[in-house]
């Protein structure tokens, strides 16, 4: 009799617990007040048939916890705090709730994180939406109770213990500091330059005006260490793209019938304010600093978001040659790329081809009245994991620069193919991130 | 002749019905008519003079007014006025021409008339429009005529016109000129006045929707220096231009153009033949 007893008891409770789903059972009501007494009741008077039906007076409810299967929270519905009946791996009965009040149904999640084992731990939800309004239990009643994961921002995703973690991350929008191992070889000498590189820099990007996308890199600096050491560090560089709705050019033709072809020109800016550069080749160093540019861009291909671009831009530098001690003028242009090669901006890819010309300069002896540059540059950067939710990437760099602006140094070619790691802090989510589904993005 | 002008000109007077303006597919409207005498002017071309090529300059303002007349009924009055009109080419003769002001104002009555008021007062049918031709601050300078240029202080012709169109795209005007100018060389600066003993022409053709347009200017006669002495001369300039397509609403245009001068060209008073061709682009010349 008494194992029959505990078999009907047992046989009765499975019957209210619903895997992964939890119905309400046909119980007693249990006249429970919310735990925490400031919730209000948010969800109005229960509906009808919930009120008609005959209250149980317990509620011994088991919702399981989530499992990695288990639906996510949506982002559409208000968050509800529900008080659940305890059981092993939920001791606090603390859930939240989003309720789809057509079917009935609510996704209901720990309030807590779980432990490896499945057991809620000290540690709140992160990064969820707060619950101010109470779903008090006689309304719960009426619902279908599912266990379900938490929602996540876009850009990250939360597991079936509520861990947040990020997966997509917004590279211009970081502080970065990184080293790589630089070598560099001069065309007219056999040897090569072991060189270090230490770099760091501050980028920002926000979007501006509808169209137009502004992009801000602080203390961008590159200090080279070993042979030949020397640096090049900019205080603040600035551009803005944009995308224009108007042509730049209407152009009409008259032969047959007035046609009219709209030519369309994406314009920007770019400027740079104190860029010192230090060289040093064959022993001989020389100092530039530029006080500053503005060049006018072209975009000859961007992305929607404006966010990756081909684009070639050109304007005067006003320079001083500090190893001298002359100002000139530096007209210079360039095309350049900055692709972010997938959605989660793991991949980025960067190139840019650079000319310029050194004009009002004084005669110095052992090198040309006008100087020139160029430089060609190729990089990749990766983003190999994250730490704390802070990217740490794998940097791939090959760099080119042809120059005769150094007196009495030889001019011809500099090569240089860096390797390094860089960490980045701050780096949130793309703007353009997804919100996580079943599986990342 | 008259009446062969007239009907030639005629000929080529608008369709009433043609429009002005085009439209894009997405409707947006875009002008197909243009007025050759309004815009600024900015152009280049390759100028041809003696044999030596070089690249030219030409800039300048244009306005093109028609109005009624305040006074007289039935009178219209078309009014062209050229503005800092500037050409300056390079190559082995480096020149210079620069006209401060130069305005062609004609007024068209629909019956002209002279009025004779001896005795019984009687109207005379009078089949000319009257126009009046200004032109000031007309400098030319020849660097390599060495130091010394030209300048027109002022000119004025008196002008009829026996077209006698209502409109402004068709005009010939034929009529005496004063004008005064100095030569200013290494010997200094000298007088030479010219008392209505120059035969000035003016004229010009444009289609109505301003995508052709022909001016020809002609003047022949006497000037006189104020210290004795007299020079003939002979200028004539013909200028074609015809509008290719448009940028932003503004026309670029085709501009041939030919200059011939007997006894009057730099301070030598050289015989001289120039000809250019090249590519004018004129902003705010929508009609």
């Amino acid at each position: 009799m008494l194992v029959s007893a505990v078999t009907l008891g047992c046989a009765l409770l499975l019957g209210q617990v619903e895997t992964p789903e939890a119905t309400v059972p046909e119980a007693p009501p249990q006249e429970e007040a919310p735990r925490t007494e400031e919730r209000q009741e948010a969800v109005p008077a229960p509906p009808a048939e919930v009120v008609a039906t005959p209250v149980p007076k317990v509620w011994d409810l088991q919702v399981p916890v989530p499992g990695a299967d288990s639906p996510r929270q949506p982002f559409d519905r208000p968050v509800l705090c529900v008080s659940l009946p305890p059981t092993p791996a939920v001791p606090s009965g603390e859930w939240r709730a989003r309720c789809d009040e057509s079917k009935k149904e609510c996704l209901v999640t720990p309030t807590w994180e779980l432990d490896a084992e499945g057991h809620e731990t000290g540690q709140r939800l992160a990064r969820v939406n707060g619950c101010y309004d109470m779903l008090s239990p006689e309304v719960a009643r009426g619902y279908r109770l599912v266990p379900a994961i938490a929602e996540a921002p876009p850009g990250w995703y939360r597991d079936e213990r509520g861990r947040v973690l990020q997966y997509n991350f917004d590279l211009h929008r970081r502080i970065r500091v990184g080293g790589a191992w630089a070598p560099r070889w001069l065309h007219e000498t056999s040897g090569r330059d072991d060189r270090v590189r230490v770099d760091f820099g501050v980028d920002l990007e926000w979007p501006g005006d509808t169209g137009r996308l502004h992009r801000m890199t602080l203390l961008d600096a590159e200090l080279y260490l070993g042979d030949a050491s020397s640096f090049d560090a900019t205080l603040l560089r600035y551009d803005f793209r944009s995308e224009r709705d108007e042509p730049l050019f209407r152009v009409t033709t008259f032969y047959g019938k007035p046609r009219r072809f709209d030519v369309f020109a994406n314009l920007g800016f770019w400027m740079e304010m104190l860029h010192a550069e230090q060289v040093r080749r064959e022993g001989v160093k020389a100092d530039f600093l530029a006080l500053g540019s503005t060049y006018a861009t072209l975009d000859l291909w961007h992305s929607r978001d404006l966010v990756s671009y081909v684009r070639v831009r050109a304007g005067p530098t006003l320079e001083r040659d500090r190893t001298n001690g002359f100002a000139t003028l530096v007209p210079g242009a360039a095309l350049e790329g900055d692709l972010t090669l997938d959605r989660d901006g793991f991949h980025h890819l960067l190139f840019g081809v650079e000319a310029q010309k050194i004009l009002l300069a004084e005669r110095v002896e052992g090198r040309p009245l006008r100087p020139e540059r160029l430089r060609l540059r190729a990089g990749y950067e990766v983003i190999a994991l994250a730490i704390n939710d802070q990217p740490v990437s794998l940097t791939l760099d090959g760099r080119g620069t042809w120059r005769d602006d150094v007196a009495n140094a030889p001019a011809g070619w500099e090569w240089s193919a860096q390797a390094g790691l860089r960490f980045s802090l701050w780096a949130p989510a793309r703007r353009s991130a997804p919100v996580a589904h079943d599986r990342k993005g | 002749m008259v009446a062969l002008a007239l009907a030639l000109l005629l000929s080529t007077l608008p369709d009433p019905a043609m429009s002005c303006q085009g439209r894009t597919d997405s409707g947006e409207t875009f002008p197909t008519c243009f007025d050759p005498g309004t815009g600024w002017v900015l152009g280049t071309a390759l100028h041809m003079q003696d044999g030596d090529p070089a690249l030219l300059l030409r800039t300048g303002l244009l306005v093109r007014v028609e109005r009624s007349s305040g006074s007289k009924a039935e009178s219209r009055w078309f009014d062209s006025h050229r503005l800092l009109v500037t050409e300056a080419w390079g190559g082995a003769r480096k020149g210079l021409t620069f006209t401060g002001y130069e305005g062609l104002l004609r007024r068209h009555v629909d019956e002209g008339n002279i009025l004779v008021s001896i005795g019984r007062p009687r109207r005379i049918p009078f089949p000319f429009d009257v126009a009046l031709a200004l032109r000031a601050a007309h400098l030319e300078r020849r660097v390599w005529e060495g130091s010394g240029w030209t300048l027109e202080t002022g000119r004025v012709g008196l002008l009829l016109d026996p077209v006698r169109t209502n409109t402004e795209w068709g005009w010939l005007a034929v009529g005496p000129a004063a004008s005064h100018a100095l030569r200013h060389g290494r010997d200094g600066t000298t007088h030479e006045l010219s008392p209505f003993t120059s035969l000035l022409l003016d004229t010009g053709w444009e289609t109505r929707d301003g995508r052709w347009a022909l001016r020809v200017t002609g003047l022949a006669g006497w000037s006189f220096d104020f210290d004795g002495g007299s020079h003939f001369r002979v200028r004539g300039d013909v200028a074609v231009e015809h509008v290719l397509l448009a940028v932003n609403d503004a026309p670029v245009s085709l501009r041939l153009a030919a200059t011939g001068v007997r006894g009057d060209a730099g301070l030598g008073r050289r015989d001289e033949a120039m000809l250019s061709a090249g590519l004018t682009v004129r902003p705010f010349g929508e009609r």
